[in-house]
Parts: C-alpha cells; structure tokens; sequence
C-alpha cells in the first residue's frame, strides 16, 4: 500500500509526458529561445536598450539568451501551457469516462488530487527547464560566453551565472505551480477539459492586464501574477531577497486555497460517468 | 468520515477568511504609533540637524500623487528609470550609505537598474538597459564631499524641507509612527503663508539615530500625500565595501569626465549638462525657479510632456503671455519669451514673480 501513491504519480507522469499535444507543446516553448537566437544572430548589433529585457547583452554573451527566452515566454506560452496541462488534470479524466474507474480502485479522492498537482508541478518544471536549456544551449552555440554582466553593472564568472540562471529557471516554475493550482481549481468544476484549459488562461491574461493599469495599483499586491517578473533581483548584486520571498508567499497562499477548493469540490463531487 | 459532504467547503473558505484576516491585520500591527517618550520639536530639530552620520542599508519606495497624467506602463521590458519618471507612480530604490564619500542608489525597475554611485573621489552612473556608465573624476579635495543627487531618499528630501524652515513655518510634534520596524517621531512642518501649495510636511525622525525614515508632502485640501518616500526596511550597518567598487562591464558605453580642480563647495558634478543654471526667487516654501531660453518645441516627442502641455491654460499679464500648469503640489508657467517658473505655489505667485522677475 506504501508505494501505490509513488506508482500513481510514475503512472501519471507517464500519463502526462506521453501525451503527443504536451510533447508537442514543450516542443512549441524550445523554439522560442532558437527563433530569438537566430533573429539576434542574423540581425546587426544595436538595439539600445529597446525590445524585452536582456536582448542587447546576448550577442556579448550567450547565457543571457536564456533569460532572455524566459521573460519573453512567462507572459504568455509558459503559463499557457501549464494552463493546458492543469485544465486536463481532473476534467480529462471525467470527460473520457476514466475518473470513475480510476475511482473504484481504492485510490483516495486527495491523494489523487496531490498526484495530479504533483505532476503538473513537474510539467511546469520541466516547462521552464526546456526554455532554460535550449536557450542556453542555442546561446552558447551562436554566441560568444564567458563573464557575465549582472543589471547591476557588476561583472561575475560564467558558473557563477549559470548557477544564478538555474535559480531563475526554478523561481519561474514556483510562479507556474501557482498557475497550476488554479488549472487544477477549475479542471474539478467541469468535464469539458477544454473549459478548464481556457478559464485557466484567461485568468492569468485578465490578472496580467489588471497588473499593468496604474490606476489599480493598490490590488496589484494580491495578484498571482505581479511578482513573476522579481526573478530579475537574481541578476543584481547584492542580490535582495524580500520581492523573492513576497513571491512565493504570493504563490503559496493562491496555491493552498485552490487546492483547498479543489479538494472540497472534488471530494464532494457526485461522480456517475 | 470525519466531515459531512458539504461541510468540507467551509474548509476552503476558512483558509480564504484566515488569509483576509492575515492581510488586514498584518498592516494595522505594523503602523501601531509606538509609545516614545514626549519630545519637542525644538529638541526634534535640533538632533535632526546634528544626528550623526550612521552607515546604513536599505529600500526606499518613492510615490508621487501629482496629478499628473497617468500613463500605462510598457508591460514586462519597461525600463524607464530616468529622473523625469521619478514624478509619477511609485519606485523602488536601494541604497547604501558608508559616509558621505560613499555611497550607492540603486532605481531598481522590472529587469533594470540604474545606479549612482559614490566612491571618493570617484562617482559612476550605471544604466543596465542602455548598457551605458558615466565616469566622473573628482577632484582629491572632494573625495569626503556628499554626492548631490536625484532626492529619493528620505535623507534627501528631509533636507530640503528643513532648509525651507522660515519664520512663517510652524514646527510641531505630531505623535509617533513605526516606519521599517523602527520608531519615529513624526515631525510637522506647516507653511503659514497662503501663497504655497504645501499644507504640511511630515517628516519621521528615528528615535534612536534622529536619521529621517520618511518624508511625507501634502497638498492643501488633500488627504493623500502628493509625494512620499520611506524606508521599507533599513539597516545600520556599514555596507558591504563591495557595493561601493564599480568597474564598468565589457562591452558597456562609458563616457570619462574629469572635474576640474577645486569647484565651489557644493557643486553639481552634472553642472556641466545643466547649461540654463536657474535663477531663484523668493525664499522658503514660496520660492520660484526661474531658467531662462526653455524651448519646448523639441519636446514634441515626449509623450508624457506633451500631454502636459495640452492640460496648459492660456494666461497673460504685464508680463507677457504664456501657459500654466498646476498640479497638486507644483505649478509652472512657461512664458512665451522663453522663460519658465517653478515652484510650490500657486499660480498667481509665479505671475507676480514673473512680473518681478521681468
């Protein structure tokens, strides 16, 4: 009995990296780093200061190729994603008739709840992983490495930027668990995984404009998607810890109250087909 | 099983309630006035201008409510860490402070930083998002000299404000605030004369080190403070020397510029750009600026200027013609001759200035 939850998520993992359309879209998030790889390569230098942040620095050096990929997909393609996978989680399998026999098994409603998360927390990883590693792969390739000059003008070796990157890569996949908390919220409400997909989505687009109008300034703090972009203190010197820190607090609390939804809703949930 | 179906809602909504709750306590126990012992606000000035100087680092947020318009950030790349943004919405900067030959501000933005930094006799502008470093070389004798800078700081803008202190200025003590952890006395500086934009200024003083911790202007009629700036957290401590050692990255524009040998105590380092050096008239909280041969007419491609100069209202006088703006805390009236008056007042003081001045 001790491994069954163990053997539940390998069998969900499989599940959820098996599928051709997650295969497809980890594949969709790699082009990113390459499409702006060669766009950077082939255009002339330049570019003071326009475009996302960090474009200017990659021709000085590749590793920023990755950062740069990263801030460019977490707007959009990396929540996205999350939001697919999330919204498939519990609707998936009520739309295809499988809940109800994954149901008669003795498989508690939580424990499959914290499986289903625990694998779309590591589809989000390994998300923000793809777009780490491609971008620093394609940004070694096309461009020259070496020390790396932080936002603060401080210069730092090459291991000490790539071990900053990494932090980077696992903050944003903090931020896409939170994202995933909401998928999984919304994926136990219908059976139609494609309702939960697009709520999810469009939650996180409606809380990213509401972050960008000043004039709603004073709820920007209690938005899941406002501290995001405080990956970037990872590239100061010193490097300040408390928008970090607000971060994953903001994620956390949107993290336990959706599963705390989810769970109410699941266990509580007549399920017949 | 331990709860009936429909009361495991009520879980959830529990947790929403304890996190509501957690929101709004929070705040309430942090801006609790700590009781101090009763000071004056003679003896509050007093260590206010003798405090002093303590090392320090920590995080300034800047807010400005000037009524001025508004505009949209440019979403994740926004990089617009200029002076001329300072006047609008709320900023970030970090700071650290050795002395008064050294120190280092930090404008921090989304992905962006812009630093001034303050190392003897050297001083570095750094732009992360033009990839851009100013070196100044000052002269040996100013090595101990503070840097002037742009007044984000509460430091900065506490002294502006005890230096507007005149006869007409009435100086009270206005109970406490806990402002980053720490006590304050909350010093109230109110200009009496009608012709100042300002109804008061509230300025925090640290009980133990009397370091202003933050910096409050209001407007008249206005609830709000029309600019703030404060301490989020603050440390007394020598920074790290570290900070203060800035060598420019590969690959980054630097522009070298030497100061030449013994300049009035007081300069501005950036004097040099400032060819139209303003001229000031009246003292105190009703002083105006005047600079002279302003020509807006290139202004036309900054948007937030241009916006500007459409809310101007047409006035004319003996002393020509020309365009006011009024804001909460600050008017200008730019005439059509070219000059320009600024202050913290109303606009019939800068027309009577500008009929003086003429």
């Amino acid at each position: 009995m001790r491994s069954q939850p163990l053997r539940l998520f390998r069998s969900e993992l499989r599940l959820v990296f098996g599928r051709r359309r997650n295969q497809a879209l980890l594949a969709v998030l790699s082009t990113a780093p390459i499409l702006i790889g060669i766009a950077v390569r082939v255009s002339s230098p330049g570019g003071d200061g326009e475009g996302p942040a960090f474009l200017g620095q990659i021709t000085q050096n590749g590793l920023f190729l990755a950062f740069t990929a990263l801030t460019v997909t977490l707007p959009f393609f990396l929540p996205l994603s999350v939001a697919v996978v999330s919204g498939e989680a519990i609707a998936g399998e009520a739309s295809s008739g499988t809940l109800r026999n994954l149901l008669v098994v003795p498989v508690d409603r939580t424990r499959l709840l914290l499986v289903k998360y625990a694998s779309i927390v590591v589809f989000g990883l390994a998300a923000a992983l793809v777009v780490w590693g491609v971008g620093l792969i394609v940004g070694l390739l096309l461009f020259p490495h070496g020390a790396v000059t932080l936002l603060s003008g401080t210069t730092v070796s090459f291991a000490n930027a790539l071990g900053r990157a990494l932090l980077v890569a696992l903050y944003v996949a903090a931020m896409l668990a939170g994202v995933g908390a909401i998928g999984a919220f919304f994926s136990t409400l219908t059976e139609v995984p494609m309702g939960a997909m697009a709520a999810t989505a469009v939650l996180t687009i409606i809380s990213e404009i509401v972050g960008a109008v000043p004039q709603v300034r004073v709820i920007w703090p209690y938005l899941f998607t406002t501290p995001w972009l405080a990956f970037g203190d990872l590239l100061r010197s010193p490097v300040p810890l408390h928008a970090m820190a607000i971060g994953l607090l903001t994620e956390g609390v949107y993290i336990a109250l959706f599963l705390l939804l989810a769970w109410a809703r699941l266990t509580t949930k007549d399920i017949s087909s | 099983m331990p709860f009936s179906l429909r009361s495991r809602w009520t879980i959830p909504a529990a947790g929403a309630t304890a996190v509501a709750a957690a929101l709004v306590i929070s705040p309430m126990v942090a801006d609790a006035s700590p009781s101090l012992p009763p000071r004056t606000a003679a003896e509050l000035l007093a260590s206010t201008t003798a405090a002093a100087d303590h090392p320090f680092s920590g995080t300034v947020v800047e807010t400005a409510r000037l009524g001025l318009p508004d505009l949209p950030m440019s979403g994740a790349g926004s990089t617009s860490l200029s002076a001329t943004s300072l006047v609008t919405g709320s900023h970030t900067a970090r700071v650290w402070y050795a002395g008064p030959g050294r120190s280092r501000i930090a404008l921090v933005g989304d992905l962006a930083e812009s630093d001034v930094i303050r190392n003897g006799t050297d001083a570095w502008t750094w732009s992360s998002a033009t990839n851009t470093a100013q070196h100044l070389t000052l002269p040996s004798e100013t090595a101990k000299a503070p840097t002037p800078t742009i007044d984000v700081t509460p430091a900065q803008a506490a002294a502006k404000a005890l230096a507007a202190i005149d006869p007409t200025t009435t100086v009270t003590v206005e109970g406490t605030a806990s402002i980053a952890g720490r006590s304050a006395y909350e010093l109230v500086l109110a200009p009496r004369d009608a012709g100042s934009l300002v109804a008061q200024v509230r300025l925090a003083i640290d009980s133990v080190t009397s370091t202003p911790l933050r910096v409050e202007v209001f407007a008249r009629g206005a609830g709000k403070p029309a600019f703030e700036t404060a301490f989020t957290s603050i440390t007394f401590a020598t920074p790290d020397p570290a900070v203060f050692a800035f060598s420019p990255p590969r690959g980054a524009k630097v522009t070298e510029q030497t100061m030449g040998a013994a300049p009035a105590p007081g300069a501005r380092p950036d004097a040099a750009k400032d060819a139209a050096q303003p001229t000031v008239v009246g003292t105190g909280w009703t002083s105006v600026a005047v600079i002279k041969g302003v020509d807006l007419s290139a202004a036309g491609g900054n948007a937030q200027l241009s916006t500007l100069l459409r809310s101007a209202k047409q006035v004319s006088g003996s002393y020509g013609t020309g365009r006011v703006v009024t804001t909460a805390l600050v008017s200008a009236l730019l005439l059509d001759d070219g000059r320009l008056l600024v202050g913290a007042v109303t606009p019939a003081v800068l027309e009577q200035a500008a009929t003086r001045a003429g």
